[in-house]
């Protein structure tokens, strides 16, 4: 019996090992940055070490960003890239991943905050290392300019402000809407927010609610068909503050037998191909890109920043809108994300 | 309360089923549902309205909308009460629902035939087939290399949304098949097909248990494995298919989730569901320490937490307070359920009140030794350790909640 339990609990040893060898491997994304830790940038054989501290998958925008940054910060172009995607959107991995690049003195880091809130000590910990930081889309807050160069994004309040006016056009004697946000307290869901309400104050547009959806499309249809019920289908117009959600949001207006596009116009930002094909097919009235093509700009920056010449504290992005359906079709093919 | 005693030796029947059903720990569950239903019929009287869409005579109505969100987390709750019984826990399941969805999926949008029932059912089983060779993992783990249960399903959580990723390349997949959305979106005799699956799945489930032995082996184990082993009960097997159970119930949420809008989302889909699916099982009145378990409890609970959802939609409670107010219910919730709380409330009373009439009986309530009709039916052991359950279930509860509390601020 004895001799039993020891047998059990040899094996039981050995699979927990086996298992705290995969969770490490696991938690993985920053795991190779370790490696040459030591000596820092001498062994990469003059390359510029960069860390990229990123979002993760979270959606065909962000996989289109993050690809796009990952290609143009090639060997090629006498770069190595180290890029640490988020566990899960969670920002103490991200924490995590930005001190471990800190420590090991990359020559300049990249970053994208899953969350704004909360950076100040990590980014102190850079400037005292003398690592240049480059925000890339996501903003920090509070935004102390002196924490970082520069930030690369498209700008989520002019995109959201363009989302508005065009809402204000369509509806000039007025209409009920509803606006699906992001989880709150996330700083684009602000920016959006911030950006919508400068366009549409003063207008005849009647908010009737807001609720977060998540970014996803399941919760964004969840959320629609409940607030068309609690409105009774009341509801003219549909902000949806990314494109998953908004194609949500289409199908509960289907479901509860409305037309999209003339019982209800579908508004969205992101600009993704599922997103334009809905237009193309009548489910979405306006799409505005948040253009997440911005690789070509990163590569200036962090040249200018590298070589020490000033670069601008905001570098903004241009992002089109589509509401036609023929210029929607003729950019569809070349849509990469 | 006091009609019945004094007038008639032997009470109604309805009478004892009534104050059976009231001693039963989900029915502050069902009075939780009412009260919230009731909430929304106050913010607008027609709200349990249903009425019949004149285009395809489907059914429509808040009621129905409820139902249809219900079907996910009531798959996994039933399957979580199984696990919970045998006094173990499966945190996988919100990523098993994520792996069925993705690869549903991508082999919806490999096998391109989009009105093809062979494909869907391809999907269906392939989908279900690593979900329960997912959960077949997890029992291994437990039964025979004897893990601790949150351990191994942890393990599991992380590594499945991995899986999720790897499987579709860190996309969120879209495909499109109508048959396999007819599964979420389809109606039967005016319901919704996904809700009438769901409901067939638990009561089938729920008849197993209570038909056969299984359901008093498994809460044999949970009382006390070695006490079963010697009676002749194999716990190992039975881990080994409560985990695959609990697998494969949760692979059909997933791709009831993913079918909604056929749309699997690898970060998202049925993110920190095992703590609803637990949630759903405490308030059903299983305790987290195994044991005496309710299949319907745990329905009932799963029914509470998707009513929630779509009332905090339907009152426009901000989002921003939406945790606070989840957190709030649930935890009167628990309050209500617990029996020391309760008895608190009884004892006051009855030291208040003049007439010791009534104290002294709501006193000698709780064993449930008085009651006729329940004594006899359940075995001495049985009934020993419902008290126990019952007890040890409010702190379980209360701790529950705000662990929600604690994961919807951090989101």
């Amino acid at each position: 019996m004895t001799h039993l339990n020891w047998t059990r609990r040899a094996i039981g040893l050995v699979a927990a090992g086996a298992m705290a060898l995969a969770l490490t491997a696991c938690s993985g994304g920053g795991g190779d940055t370790t490696d040459d830790a030591s000596d820092g940038t001498a062994d990469t054989g003059g390359l510029t070490t960069i860390g990229f501290v990123a979002v993760g998958p979270e959606g065909a925008w962000r996989a289109a960003n993050e690809t796009n940054i990952q290609d143009t910060f090639t060997e090629e172009a006498g770069y190595d890239l180290k890029f640490a995607p988020a566990t899960n959107l969670d920002q103490k991995s991200q924490i995590d991943s930005f001190t471990s690049f800190v420590d090991e003195g990359v020559d300049l880091i990249l970053l994208s905050a899953t969350e704004a809130s909360g950076w100040e000590d990590s980014l102190k910990r850079a400037q005292e290392a003398e690592i240049p930081v480059i925000l890339l889309d996501r903003g920090i807050e509070p935004d102390d300019t002196s924490l970082y160069v520069t930030r690369i994004a498209p700008d989520n309040v002019m995109v959201a402000e363009a989302v508005g006016e065009w809402a204000v056009s369509q509806f000039p004697d007025g209409a009920n809407y509803i606006i699906l946000e992001g989880p709150a307290g996330v700083g684009v869901v602000n920016e959006r927010n911030e950006g919508w309400d400068a366009a549409v104050e003063g207008s005849s547009l009647v908010k009737v609610a807001a609720q977060t959806a998540n970014w996803s499309t399941d919760e964004g249809r969840s959320v629609t068909e409940t607030l068309l019920k609690a409105n009774n289908n009341n509801i003219q117009l549909i902000f949806a503050q990314n494109d998953e959600m908004g194609i949500g949001a289409a199908q509960a207006v289907k479901e509860a037998g409305l037309t999209p596009g003339t019982d209800v116009k579908i508004a969205t930002i992101d600009g993704t191909k599922a997103a334009l094909e809905a237009l193309v097919a009548g489910d979405l009235s306006f799409v505005h890109e948040y253009n997440p093509l911005f690789g070509d700009m990163a590569l200036d920056a962090v040249e200018k920043t590298l070589a020490g010449e000033s670069v601008e504290p905001y570098i903004i992005v241009p992002s089109e809108s589509f509401s036609d359906v023929a210029t929607t079709e003729a950019a569809l093919p070349d849509r990469k994300y | 309360m006091s009609a019945p005693s004094p007038a008639a030796p032997a009470p109604s029947p309805v009478v004892v089923w009534l104050r059976d059903l009231i001693r039963k720990p989900f029915f502050w569950g069902i009075v939780a549902i009412v009260a919230l239903l009731l909430l929304n019929v106050v913010k607008d009287p027609a709200y349990l309205a249903i009425t019949v869409n004149p285009a395809n005579g489907n059914l429509v109505g808040n009621l129905i909308d409820i139902m249809r969100s219900s079907a996910p987390v009531l798959m996994i709750a039933v399957g979580m009460s199984l696990v919970i019984a045998t006094g173990g826990i499966d945190l996988s399941v919100g990523s098993v629902m994520a792996v069925a969805g993705a690869v549903s999926m991508e082999f919806l949008k490999y096998a391109g035939d989009s009105a093809s029932i062979g494909v869907a059912f391809s999907a269906l089983g392939l989908a279900l087939l690593v979900s329960a060779a997912v959960g077949a993992f997890n029992g291994f783990l437990v039964a025979y290399v004897g893990l601790q249960p949150f351990i191994s399903t942890l393990v599991m959580m992380l590594a499945g949304r991995g899986l999720a990723k790897v499987i579709t390349s860190g996309q969120n997949t879209a495909a499109s098949n109508e048959p396999f959305r007819w599964i979420a979106n389809g109606y039967v005799l005016g319901l919704p097909v996904v809700f009438l699956l769901a409901l067939v799945l638990v009561i089938a489930a729920g008849l197993v248990v209570r038909r056969s032995a299984l359901g008093l082996m498994i809460e044999a184990i949970g009382i006390n494995p070695r006490a079963s082993r010697m009676a002749g009960i194999q716990p190992k097997g039975l881990l080994l298919t409560v985990y695959i159970l609990s697998g494969l119930l949760a692979g059909v949420a997933g791709i009831f989730s993913v079918a909604t809008v056929m749309t699997v989302d690898v970060t998202r889909t049925g993110s920190q569901m095992e703590l609803d699916a637990i949630l759903a099982v405490v308030i059903g009145g299983t305790s987290l320490a195994g044991g005496k378990f309710s299949v319907g409890g745990a329905a009932i609970g799963a029914l509470l937490i998707a009513t929630l959802d779509k009332t905090v939609l339907f009152l426009g409670v901000s989002s921003s307070a939406t945790p606070a107010f989840k957190a709030i219910v649930i935890v009167v919730l628990c309050l209500l359920q617990s029996q020391r709380v309760r008895s608190w409330f009884t004892s006051r009373r009855a030291s208040g009140g003049p007439g010791g009439g009534a104290g002294t009986r709501s006193a000698g309530d709780p064993p449930p030794s008085g009651g006729g009709g329940d004594g006899g039916a359940d075995p001495g052991a049985h009934t020993v350790s419902s008290g126990d359950g019952a007890a040890a279930s409010s702190p379980g509860g209360a701790g529950l909640a705000s662990d929600v509390e604690a994961k919807e601020v951090a989101a």
